[in-house]
């Protein structure tokens, strides 16, 4: 092996695959996991605005490890 | 009471449906009592496969729908006296199938069989669901291959969403083929190997299927290439067949590619 093949190491087709499958499949997984968000969501904005006239309520996910948090923020005019 | 498996794959031509009359006959010759369920509705396959195309009477619609009676539609297979298929529709769309009457099919088909094998349709439309429902588990199949990997993971999301099981909270068994492995193209870095493949979609490997070219002539023919001793492809559903059964039969590394010349040149020493 020469000194150059070490710079010149190419990354083979299949570790390409790879990177992209992950990308791919993590961000098909946070569309699939909930498919009832869309519903929920509105839902929650038809409960707050019984209360409160919130001008925006919006969700979103964390996942870490084992659970998924869900946060709901609303916000609220002064 | 039988086992129901559910066979799903999400993306269409990976080997789903030959998985399934592989595996009804390897478990069947096992000497376990096999009924096939092709859900495959409008575009029936399963029959080809195993060369029972002209016997096909009533199928699986005529009995949810009380046409038939399910001994009426099931059909013996030529190559086992063990596996029966019952027969997807081929007129009919997939609207007939209605959740009450799906439950009842397979609640009376695990009474009479030891394995249900349900070949599910490509895709994750109503048939697929109707197919994963009321399954114990799922053999999804995938070829290594970016698109397959992809629609398989979908596919594995909604069982894990809607299957019966995960709704009564019981853990939700899903296994693992990697069809059409081409062992050289994977030593060479060309093609996904089946660790990458399993951390990716984290489920449990049930076996590798190697590319095989005996697979095109077993489709021509109706006989499944597991009835042919010198198939590759035939003896590695036999691995998984009986894995299937409870026997812990080692994996093979169908991946580590042998060089064809390889035994030409050891041989060559021996002259």
């Amino acid at each position: 092996m020469s000194v150059f093949s070490l710079f010149n190491k190419k990354e083979t087709s299949a570790g390409i695959a790879k990177d992209r499958l992950r990308i791919a499949i993590s961000s098909d997984r946070n569309n699939t996991a909930y498919p009832f968000m869309t519903e929920m969501k509105a839902d929650i904005i038809e409960v707050v605005r019984k209360y409160i006239s919130a001008s925006s309520v919006s969700i979103s996910k964390e996942t870490d490890g084992e659970v998924d948090t869900l946060g709901i923020e609303i916000i609220i005019p002064k | 009471m039988g086992i129901v498996y559910a066979i799903i794959s999400g993306k269409g031509g990976v080997g789903k449906t030959t998985t399934a009359a592989n595996l009804g006959i390897g478990i069947a010759q096992e000497g376990k009592k096999v009924a096939l369920v092709d859900f495959d509705l409008g575009q029936r396959n399963l029959d080809l496969m195993l060369g029972l195309e002209n016997r096909v009477i009533f199928d699986m619609v005529h009995v949810m729908d009380d046409e038939a009676g399910l001994k009426q539609a099931l059909i013996k297979s030529k190559h086992n006296e063990n596996l029966y298929l019952l027969a997807a529709s081929q007129t009919k769309d997939k609207s007939v199938l209605v959740q009450e009457k799906v439950k009842k099919l397979i609640t009376s088909l695990r009474e009479e069989f030891d394995y249900v094998i349900l070949d599910a349709p490509a895709g994750i439309e109503s048939g697929f669901e109707h197919t994963i429902m009321y399954a114990d588990a799922t053999i999804v199949v995938v070829n290594p291959e970016v698109s397959s990997i992809r629609d398989a993971d979908k596919a594995i999301g909604i069982v894990d969403a809607k299957c019966q099981r995960a709704k009564d909270n019981k853990p939700v068994q899903k296994f693992l083929v990697i069809n059409r492995i081409n062992p050289a193209m994977v030593t060479s870095g060309d093609m996904l190997d089946s660790k990458d493949i399993l951390e990716i979609l984290d489920i449990d490997l049930l076996g590798k299927i190697p590319e095989d070219k005996l697979i095109v002539e077993s489709s021509n023919t109706g006989k499944p290439v597991i009835l042919n001793e010198k198939s590759i492809a035939g003896a590695a559903y036999k691995r998984i067949s009986k894995r299937l059964c409870g026997e812990s039969v080692p994996f093979q590394d169908v991946e580590l590619f042998i060089s064809p010349s390889l035994m030409v040149k050891i041989k060559s020493l021996f002259q």
